[in-house]
């Protein structure tokens, strides 16, 4: 918990400055766009954090997503597929490139960076191949398929209704917090994180561990595709999903995630992926942020954030350590 | 204790905020914005139109150029709603499966398109150039360079862009002499041939500069022969320059280009580019700005009938680049 205060903290202090800087941005309407945007990209930030606990790296979430989410328009629309088959599929295959990420990381021993960056590269040249770079969408149809993506739960105040994508990401979350902190499989994924070697020799079964994590990773990507692509209604072979891959890791290092492995917070995972969609929220709604520094005040504001909370921590816990002497 | 510091922070935080934000909250003029399909100086010719309409009008505008396609324009367009403008000018993406954002926007506030449109949208008008129109010029340009005909590769950053392929269908349809369909699709990958002439392909880049260049470089490898090179684009003809300079090519390979780039139009003044198509974004952006303060003072008149507010195209040869250039700088003040 202790991990997630600072993120919790710089997501409080940026709303603040937001609200105070614009009348519009506590409105029903901007706080559901919100939701729905951090709920999209938390699902990806909570796929990395799975493999990230394990000390490896999962490059290929924006391909993942891109594959996805040009297949699913390109195999209902272009192909007539059934909608319920062809979300079926797309996530198995989604499912399976997971597994082969994690098998060609634990039986060939290639390092997880290269196998990921390979992915990021195949798959999304497969998504242009596939659908020979043209863009792939609903046409406006397929509303009811669409539903989870870009619905909303109506409760009746305000301008206000809970987006569907916040309900799967609510969903998602509980049971990758149970699955991580209650569960014999989390402890495993943790102490592998911590000491792969030391967690073989107390025979934990470390590669079944791993690639069940990269598969959950690559699940979750392809989910946020899905998603995404319902949300948006149509996909760009070539940019679509582009450097997800670096939000997701970010929302998960940020939430208290450490790229060394052995740490993992679920609630920091979403928080950190709803801190970069506030600020890049703030920047269209501030009049004075211009749109070109965009890069540049979520990277200030997240460096700010993250080496404020460093020094308060150090500071309590030298205070802590006079205090014992 | 730890609390007490972080409250402080967050405090000095607050108060910084709040002194620098106070002065826009109290105004009541409108604002209106432009939003365009990705980041390009072209656009920043447009957002001098729109701050120039926006100084003459005394209203206050906003530009937003989407950084990573249409998750980007989709989270602009909501925020812009969000923020309660009072009418948008925007250059869709994908028109065909935008509509339901379009439309949404259109039930709200005045929306125009410009640049780009998208005709089955509830939008008010389309601001911009006939595409088709401004691709027969192409044409026109690239049969002046190669009387007798040759082989043609086209090169551009998206097709299922409205513009994109109109100006294609255009360029196309005046080199072979067919007749005019602004709406026909030859596909990216077919040679056609007609007239003397034989487009060898059509290539896209989707906005990365790179490939851009890449492909007129396979373009030239894969057909030693080629004649002529057109780019839809505003920067494909600075890519296709470069290609062509590298490949020991100019003055054989004849360049036709879209667009007042300073590299387009420096080629085309010392002859290596043979003329280019220029649009008018510089109005696009003050007459978009014009036509939706008269909307939202209740006035439509301004709306043309058929929805279309035609913005005309001109051809740059070399005559005429010198006066062009001259023009371009002075709308941009430099």
């Amino acid at each position: 918990m202790k991990n997630v205060l600072g993120v919790i903290g710089l997501l409080v202090v940026v709303c603040l400055l937001t609200a105070l800087a614009s009348e519009h941005f506590m409105t029903g309407r901007n706080i559901e766009n919100l939701m729905r945007r951090t709920a999209l990209f938390g699902l990806l930030g909570l796929g990395a954090a799975f493999v990230i606990v394990t000390g490896g790296i999962d490059l290929s979430i924006g391909s993942i997503v891109c594959l996805v989410g040009c297949l699913t328009p390109y195999l209902v629309v272009e192909c007539g597929w059934a909608p319920g088959l062809t979300v079926a599929f797309v996530l198995g295959v989604a499912a399976l490139l997971g597994v082969v990420h994690g098998l060609l990381i634990t039986r060939l021993r290639l390092q997880p960076f290269l196998v990921t960056l390979c992915g990021l590269l195949i798959y999304r040249g497969i998504a242009r191949g596939i659908t020979g770079d043209q863009s792939q969408g609903f046409r406006s149809g397929f509303s009811d398929l669409r539903f989870w993506g870009n619905g909303r739960l109506e409760v009746g105040v305000f301008d206000f209704a809970v987006p569907a994508p916040a309900v799967v990401l609510a969903v998602v979350a509980i049971l990758a917090a149970i699955a991580l902190s209650h569960t014999v499989f989390g402890r495993y994924l943790r102490a592998i994180g911590r000491n792969e070697q030391a967690a073989r020799y107390a025979g934990i079964a470390t590669d079944r561990c791993v690639v069940a994590a990269y598969t959950v990773c690559a699940l979750l990507a392809g989910l946020g595709g899905l998603l995404f692509v319902f949300d948006v209604g149509s996909a760009q072979p070539a940019d679509f999903g582009n450097v997800y891959e670096l939000y997701a890791i970010a929302a998960a290092v940020l939430g208290g995630c450490s790229l060394r492995g052995g740490e993992v917070s679920v609630l920091g995972v979403v928080v950190g992926a709803a801190v970069m969609q506030v600020l890049r929220n703030a920047i269209t709604l501030v009049p004075w942020i211009p749109d070109a520094i965009e890069y540049a005040v979520i990277g200030g504001v997240i460096l700010a954030g993250v080496a404020i909370d460093e020094v308060v921590k150090r500071a309590v816990a030298q205070r802590r350590l006079r205090n014992s002497v | 204790m730890p609390t007490r510091s972080v409250l402080a922070i967050l405090l000095c935080f607050v108060a910084f905020a709040s002194s620098a934000c106070t002065r826009h909250e109290a105004s009541d003029t409108p604002t209106y914005a432009f939003v365009s399909n990705g980041i390009d100086p072209y656009w920043v010719i447009a957002q001098a139109g729109v701050e120039k309409a926006g100084r003459d009008l005394g209203v206050d505008v906003v530009v937003h150029m989407p950084a990573s396609g249409i998750n980007d324009q989709k989270r602009i367009l909501e925020d812009l709603l969000t923020r309660q403008v009072a009418g948008i000018a925007v250059s869709p993406i994908d028109p065909a499966n935008q509509v339901e954002q379009l439309d949404d926007i259109a039930a709200r506030i005045p929306l125009l398109t410009t640049d780009s449109d998208a005709r089955e949208s509830q939008r008010l008008c389309f601001v911009g150039v006939d595409n088709y129109v401004a691709g027969r010029m192409a044409g026109e340009l690239v049969r002046e360079a190669l009387p007798d005909g040759g082989a043609i590769a086209v090169f551009v950053g998206r097709l299922e862009q409205d513009n994109a392929a109109r100006r294609r269908a255009g360029l196309i349809d005046e080199l072979l002499g067919r007749e005019p369909d602004p709406t026909r699709h030859d596909p990216a990958d077919a040679t056609l041939e007609g007239n003397g002439f034989r487009i060898v392909g059509t290539l896209t880049d989707q906005f990365d500069m790179a490939k851009a260049k890449a492909n007129v470089e396979d373009m030239i490898s894969r057909h030693p022969d080629l004649d002529g090179a057109v780019g839809l684009f505003a920067y494909n003809a600075p890519m296709i320059l470069e290609a062509v300079r590298q490949a020991g090519r100019i003055g054989d390979i004849a360049i036709v280009g879209f667009d007042e780039r300073d590299e387009t139009l420096a080629g085309v003044s010392d002859g290596s580019i043979h003329g280019t198509v220029v649009q008018n974004p510089f109005m696009y952006g003050y007459r978009s700005i014009e036509l939706l303060h008269q909307i939202d003072s209740g006035d439509r008149s301004g709306i043309p009938a058929d929805g279309f507010e035609r913005i005309p195209a001109r051809a740059i040869r070399k005559a005429e680049v010198d006066a062009f250039w001259a023009e371009k700088k002075e709308l941009l003040g430099t």
